[in-house]
């Protein structure tokens, strides 16, 4: 690791810089928007740069097996608390997620956005540090920091620029997060305790902590502080109620990142530190965590059956769809696992496409009613067509991206648990019949009312046509993605890397 | 030894009767002698066990506490004046224009 | 009868404690020559003089010196202590200027009597001999009521005073009974003899008057520190007082008595610690708790800044129920970073405030957000740390409490804790609501911002992020200070 020039430091903190940078100009639209735009693409291309030199960084072979990159440096000496930021194939799959995701949220929100322009974006850049800092951490403590960091630009975002009931709904969505962050903390703390008593060593670093032998019932109980956590984030049903409000309410950006991002935040948390960590306590509530996914799926399919608003219904999709991902966690094989992670990619980019259009529907007809629409296929032919796409391959149509991850996560949990696997399908027709209603009434049937409707605009088609040949690529390619994540899954499920 | 005892018991009654007198009165000089009693019930609490064990530490607290309860008695007098010329009144009672 | 023998007396462990109360007294006199409408003056020659003795103080870091025969010492763990209180001093004097001016004070007299406040809390921090703890605080005290009283046109202040002064000197008589009763048992005044005397009983719970004189000594302390079920007084005195003086009572004398209870406890009596924790846990849940579901359905800021000043008492005592060296070292961490952001946040309500205590409402935060970016940023990073959210000394303050619990064995109390923190966001949250998510109601006038009160914002900015971010450092100095408990 001489040679090591920091890169996921300035992955992580590039994008704070850039937020330190817009803060001075946020009164000057003009000089902000091309400062993130820039500081954006600049991270992206550096996750690119690092997909594309992934296998020559793992010929490297780094201080811990299975990861790319680590750097590791002493922070608060007193509790034994390193700043050890590492990165793998999954950790870079994500990586990649956010970037992309905060450049599609930067786009949809060019216009849409038009107060207070310069705070948004620096709220935003501020976000990206946080939850790439959330996706590298390697030390337990250093997780819990960013995972909270990431919650405060949230808050201020849907709490100004939202719409409806805003306040209300973001101050639920911190409270329930914080609510769940900080009985992990405590769980954080009781296992950094337990591990020094072993070992003497006072430490905060996963891949210690993983070597902590703890009796049955105490890693039930911590396990469970961790899962509760994380099930809100994901959101399993019954914690979800504060996802769709938030995702009504937020504005279109904040609802990309929130479907994008935020969410994946708790399967990559349970993944990376809940699995690996209390192996036997997440057998134990595997059967639990089966029934709550599945009864998610099922329940958030009906729901977003009943919704008019475009929004809430997309909100309500996710929770399905996040469903498939818990379903391919708990079944901790390696196939379902591959699918769970490819899943979370696939939910990011259409869900996050499907909210964009949606808000630029509502740019344009101050309204997301499903009533009020209609016939829009002979109005708005390219976004119809973008639509149906994005629909499609939600619904897990074969050829387009969920496909794949839902065939991965189904075919794997078979092998676990049939009747799960089985009962998670019928999710599949419940998605197929309130996506099919939705599409039938937005854009079939006949005009319902005369709203003055424009096309898309070249940016807007830009970046459709783009997160569309994503859609397509993954669908139909899947195969450098798997195997970018190939080895760190089979190191989880194998055991403690 | 039996000197002791009733020298703490009779320390003892004196505290409560200047506590309850705290809890119970209206007005704001008597509360404050009620204290005053308290701290002299102390007081005596405090030369009894000097006494007792033979050493002075006792006795050189309790003029430390005569001292303050000295200075204590010019702030607190001070302060009733001042809400006095405001309210015309101190009557506990009349200190209520925030909740208690 | 002993003789009397005078001892060999060192100043040095005094020195700073003797140039302040000089300064003061010196202040008083120059206070009747300086004509009214330029009493700033005093306020600045005093946070000079809060400087210096800081660096007085910050010398003696290192091994301890005893004087006036054991009764006062100069250890790390008290030189940590008054470092606080002269942050929160020095903070206090800064934030007083521009109120007073506001309000129409004759302020000449109150930096004197801040300064007396902190030669008592030093006293107190200091005292390894109940006579010196029970005069510090009482020359803490008495100068606290005046201070609450100070504007004495304003009747909310004139209760406040009245209050404070009634419950506060109730509160001593307790204390004293409990000291009175501990000496009878023990025969001696002094912490360190104490400590041997009760170390060498075979069961020091049986001594009847040894346990009647801590829950006395403990009942007192705790209205000092506002625990809970002796925390009635907190809101009205802190709504009432000065709001200057509200910052300064619940940031250095909150941390005085913490420091007095802490020599006491820790020193004197750990050997029994086992019934004094029991209580303390039962103390710390109350106070958290009825502090949090409080200050839940305040509106007046000050009032809720009350209650949550209680609750972080309360947080405070999970450290001290804990009662081992990471608690104690989390206490002082936490009452030097609860120094900061709560003084900071002090400051900026008096920035919003008007002439006759008028604006003190959280709906009067609105639109602050765009109004005064900077203001509101600053009151952001206060209210975050208040609520423990990372990066901010204030979690890791809360941190180190915790884990002290959970160190212990005491989950329930860590549970009940972090549940308590989760509650508290919410009225903080509030705040910011109201900053960044409503337009303002009326025509929003500002008042300018004085040097002196940019200053102390600029300070506890810094002392609110700074340790929140790299607190090393300062974790170590509260090590160190700790160790020798």
């Amino acid at each position: 690791m001489m040679a090591d020039p920091h890169l996921l430091t300035i992955l992580v903190f590039f994008p704070l810089a850039g937020c330190l940078l817009v803060l001075p100009v946020w009164k000057r639209p003009a000089a902000a928007r091309p400062l993130a735009l820039g500081v954006m693409t600049g991270e992206l291309l550096l996750a690119l740069w690092l997909y594309a030199s992934w296998q020559g960084l793992a010929a490297l072979k780094p201080i811990l097996p299975g990861y790319l990159l680590v750097e590791d440096a002493p922070w608060i000496g007193a509790f034994g608390i390193r700043y050890t930021l590492g990165l793998d194939g999954i950790s870079l799959l994500m990586v990649m997620l956010t970037a992309f995701s905060f450049c599609v949220a930067l786009a949809v929100s060019w216009r849409a956005i038009g107060e207070k322009v310069g705070l948004f974006l620096a709220l935003l850049l501020a976000m990206e540090t946080g939850i790439m800092g959330v996706f590298l951490a390697l030390d337990l403590a250093l997780f819990y920091l960013f995972w909270e960091v990431m919650l405060i630009p949230m808050f201020f975002l849907i709490g100004i620029w939202g719409h409806g009931r805003h306040i209300y709904s973001t101050v639920k969505f911190f409270l329930f997060t914080m609510f769940g962050s900080l009985l992990m903390l405590l769980a954080i703390i009781a296992l950094h305790l337990l591990h020094a008593q072993q070992s003497g060593v006072a430490t905060f670093g996963l891949h210690q902590l993983i070597a902590t032998r703890l009796p049955a019932g105490t890693q039930l109980w911590l396990f469970g502080a961790f899962f509760l956590a994380f099930a809100i984030k994901f959101p399993l049903f019954p914690l979800h109620t504060w996802l769709p409000d938030a995702h009504t309410d937020a504005p279109t950006a904040g609802s990309v990142i929130l479907a994008g991002l935020l969410l994946k935040t708790g399967s990559y948390g349970l993944l990376r530190f809940g699995y690996p960590l209390f192996p036997q306590a997440a057998q134990t509530l595997t059967p639990l965590f089966y029934t709550l996914a599945i009864a998610g799926i099922i329940y958030a399919s009906l729901v977003a059956f009943a919704q008019e608003d475009m929004k809430r219904l997309i909100a309500y999709s996710s929770i399905g769809h996040m469903g498939y991902v818990a379903i391919g966690i708990a079944a901790w094989q390696p196939v379902a696992l591959s699918g769970s992670i490819i899943q979370m990619a696939n939910h990011g980019v259409t869900t996050g496409a499907l909210f964009a259009m949606v808000g630029m529907l509502d740019e344009r007809a101050h309204t997301r009613e499903i009533g009020a629409f209609g016939g829009l296929w002979g109005k708005i032919p390219l976004w119809s067509f973008f639509f149906l796409l994005f629909s499609m391959a939600s619904v897990g149509l074969p050829g387009l991206n969920n496909f794949v991850g839902e065939f991965l996560v189904l075919s794997g949990t078979f092998t676990k648990s049939p009747l799960a696997a089985g009962l998670a399908f019928t999710g599949i027709v419940l998605t197929l019949v309130y996506t099919v209603r939705l599409v039938q009434e937005v854009v079939f049937q006949t005009e319902r009312k005369p709203l003055p409707l424009a096309d898309l605009d070249r940016r807007e088609i830009c970046l459709l046509a783009l997160l569309a040949l994503l859609v397509i690529l993954m669908g139909v390619h899947p195969a450098p993605l798997l195997d970018l994540i190939h080895g760190p899954v089979k190191i989880l499920v194998g055991g403690a890397p | 030894m039996e000197n002791l005892n009733s020298y703490l018991i009779v320390s003892a009654i004196l505290f409560s009767i200047g506590t309850i007198g705290v809890l119970t009165r209206k007005n704001a000089i008597v509360i404050f002698m009620c204290i005053e009693l308290m701290l002299n019930a102390v007081n005596l609490t405090f030369v009894a066990l000097s006494r007792h064990l033979g050493n002075l530490d006792g006795q050189i607290f309790v003029f430390f506490v005569m001292t303050v309860a000295a200075a204590e008695a010019a702030v607190g007098l001070a302060l009733m004046i001042a809400f006095y010329n405001n309210k015309e009144s101190i009557d506990v009672e009349d200190i209520n224009i925030m909740k208690w | 009868m002993d003789m009397i023998t005078i001892p060999a007396v060192n100043m040095t462990p005094i020195l700073p404690e003797i140039f302040l109360s000089v300064l003061a007294m010196a202040l008083l006199l120059i206070n009747v020559f300086i004509p009214s409408g330029q009493k700033s003056y005093l306020g600045y020659i005093s946070f000079v003089g809060v400087v210096a003795a800081g660096v007085l103080v910050g010398a003696g870091w290192g091994a301890p010196v005893e004087s006036f025969s054991g009764s006062v010492v100069q250890d790390n763990f008290a030189t940590f202590f008054k470092i606080i209180f002269l942050l929160s001093a020095g903070l206090a004097i800064l934030i007083s200027d521009q109120y007073m001016e506001r309000e129409g004070c004759n302020h000449g007299e109150l930096y004197p009597l801040i300064l007396f406040t902190v030669v008592g809390m030093m006293l107190m921090a200091a005292g390894t001999d109940l006579m010196t703890i029970f005069l510090g605080l009482e020359v803490m005290s008495v100068a606290l009521y005046v201070l609450a009283g100070f504007n004495r046109a304003n009747l909310k202040s004139n209760e406040a005073g009245l209050k404070y002064f009634l419950l506060g000197s109730f509160s001593t008589g307790f204390l004293l009974y409990g000291m009175a009763l501990t000496y009878g048992a023990t025969g001696t005044t002094r912490i360190a003899k104490i400590a041997a005397i009760v170390g060498q009983m075979t069961v020091p719970s049986a001594n009847i008057m040894l346990v009647a004189g801590m829950l006395l000594m403990l009942t007192g302390f705790a209205f000092k520190v506002a625990a809970a079920p002796f925390h009635m007084w907190t809101p009205d005195v802190y709504e009432g007082a000065p709001t200057p003086m509200t910052a300064f009572m619940s940031a250095g004398p909150k941390a005085a008595g913490f420091a007095a209870l802490l020599r006491i406890f820790l020193v004197a009596l750990p050997t029994l610690q086992v019934e004094w924790s029991q209580l303390l846990w039962v103390l710390a849940v109350l106070t958290m708790t009825v502090g949090n579901i409080t200050a839940l359905r305040q509106d007046n800021i000050k009032r809720m800044l009350a209650y949550s000043s209680i609750a972080h008492a309360g947080y405070a005592l999970v450290g001290f129920a804990a009662g081992n060296g990471t608690g104690a070292a989390g206490i002082l961490f936490y009452m030097l970073s609860y120094t900061f952001m709560n003084i900071g946040a002090f400051a900026v309500i008096i920035l919003i405030g008007k002439k006759g205590e008028a604006n003190g409402t959280v709906m009067d935060f609105a639109g602050l957000g765009f109004k005064q970016p900077a203001l509101a940023v600053a009151m952001s990073v206060f209210l975050f740390s208040l609520a423990g959210i990372p990066p901010t000394a204030g979690f890791i303050g809360k941190f180190y409490l915790f884990s002290s619990a959970v160190q212990k064995g005491y989950i329930w109390l860590a549970v009940i804790g972090v549940l308590n923190s989760a509650a508290s966001v919410y009225y903080y949250l509030r705040v910011m609501v109201y900053m960044y998510m409503k337009e303002p109601t009326e025509d929003f006038e500002w008042t300018r911002i004085t040097p002196p009160i940019a200053l102390s914002l600029l300070i506890s900015v810094a002392g609110t992020l700074i340790p929140g971010i790299v607190p090393s450092v300062i974790l170590q100095f509260a090590e160190q200070a700790v160790k020798l408990i």
